[in-house]
């Protein structure tokens, strides 16, 4: 265990860890655990059913608890001193454990099997492959790091006029975003905690998934496979910027690709056909 | 039942072949509990590390940071956080739960419960400890390495686990280690599936077995047959190290041909799932026992129980992919997968409920052993229920690799796992050392254990929920992540607390066994009827001077025309009826 680490990196954490005691004196335990905001169209899918199945578990735990609980304090030794001799095979014993069996599988398999099935194909897996406004991105992860790629002004991908950023994703807000992904070394895992959406990033193939913002802002994109021992810097920043202001953007960071890509380094090459499946 | 003739040799004199290599089911079950409590140890001091600096980002870990991290200050680094969660995965699961619940009390209970005089492969029996021994020395061996041990996960995805990710030595060690634990495992299945199936003493059907032996037998069967599967990606990522094979490489890092790292997800997890049913039935099938013991009265539902873990044990072996949503598999193959897995909840509904209905109406004795069994309905529900949300594949799109799973998973294996634990170990310490432990500590043992236990991993699906991801060094260099610092110090708080309560039961596990003064436990101190009991305390050697003849069920409880004044009956008496 002799490997040493800079210490620089070590102050930083520190440093790192005073700002947090700052930045969020003031919040309420109740704060503090709920999820970022939500900026997608489709994360309230999620936490309905999140809070679905909170409601039917805490029935479920909470017949559990009044079991242990109650039946712990009413048939205490010395409480209930001769118990009862069954084996609970009778017919009616049965009966209820098959009833309760068959509520769990009402209340529980059979809610968030369906609804999950129809936000999965409604949603999640209807890629938006046919909306002429889409914005469509490529991904690459590396250790550690998120590579951004626009097809530029031709509209093709892995072209030399391609807008490359590295750990900046600009989108524009209300539109859907479509993103292809696969890793260079090792699988990571592309995670929009405030998009609610997640999707491994897998060297060798290609993953995708697609989004939708609602709010403008600065949000953060995270690495969730561990990915190395600096797993925990691979973090990128996901911009939201209104239509207005993506157009712009768009324009001048042409601009800027067209200038200053070297089309000789092919190392800025590592894009692909777009797959329009 | 046939059985086979059972013959008694003369008991070993020498220290070697008595304690060291020796081939009694007894002496190796109490191997096995040394080796998974000596691991336990390395494993939770390794968890206080993540846990401090999760909660404490720079700070120098108190007071052996500095002996072990002299070059950072004290202060854990980032490669050797990754290797500290890495190894208390690997640790926890294949070097602690494994020996205690399996090796150990299957190997003690087995014979004993079923009326056997000792394994029917003593010699697999002792090689199966001396393998597990060895794997253990390997890995312990490897955190000497220079690069350090292996640090990918216990998952070892590929291609972090190939020589791109890791180059050291210490992924190659784990491989070996894991791939010499899986012989012992197999070893170990073999012999466990084959006792039970032919040493059962006469009249000892399949249901009227003691549910702990069906919980370790079903164990045996998916060790049995998911272990090989473990066996063979491990061999082939080992190829894929050593002599420049490309099963798993894909993308940048295949220099020649191309292999598909998802393939090593499919083949871990098929071993992967199941697992995790491996290290549970035997706590559930322990729990099951005491629960009926303590309530004094027969299990309820005993045959419909038997069944659902049945009924559980296939169904764990089809379940696998959703610990693989994320990797994008066919539509098809990921709503197959959650709905087989919803599945589980209805067998768990059923044994559940039959866990309750055995404290319904009994009269229950708060032993140290009964509050642990009962510890272990509390958080398993806990756990079996958050199991739904990850099931469900668009929570997992947000859910997916955070501290939500972690929590999850550590109330299901380790939680109930290691409550479980206890209880067997409170509950057959007379038989196995001749001795009782200390009652009142392990009463202040379960309760320091306990409540803390709840905060850490309760803590931890709050965590997860407010989008913290897993394996991060230091959490607080996201933004979204910053007001968590206060819940995370509270989990450690917790899991310190939890970790310092084991001085509890260490004391008292070594007091009873090393102590002076300590009063012999009698025969049957718990009074019930399982063939265990019908000997003197320690089981001595070869068990049963005459095979037992079986004639009622293991849990013959308060039977009200009972007229010997106890209120249970010996498997080996004839059912009494009015």
């Amino acid at each position: 265990m002799d490997i040493s680490i800079p210490h620089r990196l070590i102050g930083l954490v520190a440093q790192g860890s005073e700002l947090v005691v700052k930045a969020s004196e003031q919040m309420s335990l109740w704060e503090r655990m709920q999820p970022p905001v939500d900026i997608s169209t489709s994360g309230h899918l999620i936490h309905w059913l999140f809070n679905y199945t909170t409601y039917v578990n805490l029935f479920w735990f909470a017949l559990v608890c009044i079991g242990l609980f109650g039946f712990s304090f009413l048939y205490w030794e010395k409480r209930h001193k001769k118990a009862l001799y069954t084996h609970g095979n009778e017919k009616k014993h049965l009966m209820i454990t098959a009833f309760i069996g068959l509520g769990v599988f009402l209340s529980v398999d059979l809610v968030i099997t369906k609804v999950t099935t129809r936000d999965m194909k409604e949603v999640f897996w209807n890629f938006p492959v046919n909306d002429p406004e889409l914005v469509k991105v490529q991904v690459l992860g590396q250790q550690w790091a998120w590579n951004f790629r626009y097809a530029g002004v031709d509209g093709e991908f892995n072209t030399a006029d391609d807008v490359v950023q590295l750990n900046k994703l600009v989108v524009p807000v209300n539109k859907k975003v479509m993103i292809q992904m696969t890793a260079k070394d090792v699988i990571h895992a592309f995670y929009i905690p405030n998009a609610r959406i997640k999707a491994d990033a897998i060297p060798g193939r290609f993953s995708k998934l697609w989004f939708d913002t609602t709010k403008t802002g600065n949000y953060e994109i995270a690495c969730a496979e561990m990915c190395g021992n600096h797993h925990y810097l691979m973090k990128a920043q996901l911009t939201v910027l209104n239509q207005e202001d993506f157009d712009r953007w768009v324009k001048e960071s042409q601009q800027i690709a067209i200038a200053t890509n070297d089309t000789e380094n092919m190392d800025l090459r590592w894009g692909w056909k777009w797959e329009s499946r | 039942m046939a059985f086979l003739e059972q013959h008694i040799h003369d008991a070993p004199t020498s220290f070697w072949s008595k304690y060291i290599f020796s081939f009694d089911h007894k002496v190796i079950g109490k191997q096995f509990l040394w080796f998974g409590i000596f691991w336990l140890g390395v494993g939770g001091l390794m968890a206080m590390m993540i846990r401090w600096t999760l909660a404490y980002p720079g700070v120098p870990f108190p007071l052996i940071g500095g002996l072990m991290f002299p070059h950072s200050g004290g202060v854990v680094p980032p490669d050797t956080y990754a290797m500290l969660f890495t190894m208390h995965g690997t640790i926890m699961i294949f070097f602690a739960i494994t020996p205690i619940l399996i090796g150990a009390f299957g190997n003690f209970c087995i014979p004993l419960m079923i009326g056997a005089r000792d394994m029917i492969f003593p010699t697999l029996n002792m090689l199966s400890f001396w393998f597990s021994m060895l794997s253990g020395l390997v890995l312990l061996f490897s955190l000497t390495l220079p690069m350090g041990a292996a640090a990918g996960g216990w998952t070892s995805y590929p291609t972090l686990s190939t020589n791109i990710g890791q180059p050291g030595a210490g992924q190659t060690m784990w491989l070996v280690s894991l791939f010499l634990f899986g012989v012992s495992s197999t070893m170990g299945a073999v012999n466990y599936i084959t006792t039970v199936i032919t040493l059962r003493a006469p009249g000892m059907d399949y249901f009227k077995m003691p549910l702990t032996i069906w919980g370790i037998w079903l164990t045996a069967i998916l060790n049995a047959i998911f272990v090989p599967v473990l066996g063979a990606g491990l061999l082939l990522l080992t190829f894929d190290r050593v002599f420049g094979t490309t099963f798993f490489l894909a993308g940048a890092a295949a220099t020649s041909g191309k292999g598909d790292p998802v393939l090593f997800q499919h083949v871990f997890w098929i071993f992967g799932h199941p697992e995790v049913y491996i290290l549970i039935l035997p706590a559930w099938g322990i729990t099951s026992d005491l629960l009926a013991f303590f309530s004094r009265k027969p299990a309820f539902g005993y045959k419909m129980t038997a069944l659902s873990l049945t009924a559980i044990t296939v169904l764990s072996t089809v379940v696998y992919g959703h610990h693989m949503y994320t990797t994008q598999m066919s539509p098809l193959l990921t709503q197959s997968f959650m709905t087989l897995t919803m599945l589980i909840s209805i067998p768990s509904a059923i044994f559940f409920a039959n866990w309750l209905g055995t404290l319904w109406k009994g009269s229950i004795r708060f032993h140290s052993p009964m509050l642990f069994s009962l510890g272990v309905v509390f958080v398993f529900g806990l756990g079996g229920l958050t199991g739904l949300y990850l099931a469900s594949t668009s929570i997992d799109l947000y859910l997916h690799d955070t501290y939500f799973v972690v929590g999850h998973f550590h109330y299901t294996m380790a939680a109930s796992v290691l409550l479980g634990g206890f209880a067997g170990t409170y509950f057959w310490m007379p038989k196995m050392f001749g001795r009782m432990m200390d009652e009142r500590l392990a009463k202040i043992h379960f309760w320091a254990t306990f409540i803390p236990l709840n905060g850490v991993f309760t803590g931890m699906m709050v965590l997860g929920y407010a989008g913290m991801h897993r394996r991060l060094y230091n959490p607080f260099i996201y933004e979204f992540l910053q007001k968590l610092m206060p819940i995370n110090k509270f989990v450690t708080y917790c899991a310190i607390a939890m970790g310092v309560a084991q001085l509890f039961f260490l004391w008292n596990f070594f007091k009873t066994i090393f102590g002076k003064n300590i009063p012999q436990a009698s025969a049957n101190p718990w009074e019930v009827g399982t063939l265990e009991w019908t000997i003197p305390s320690p089981a001595p050697h070869y068990n049963f001077d005459e095979i037992p003849h079986v004639k009622c069920g293991p849990h013959e409880m308060g039977n009200p025309n009972l007229k010997t004044g106890r209120d249970y009956q010996y498997q080996t008496e004839e059912l009494v009826k009015s």
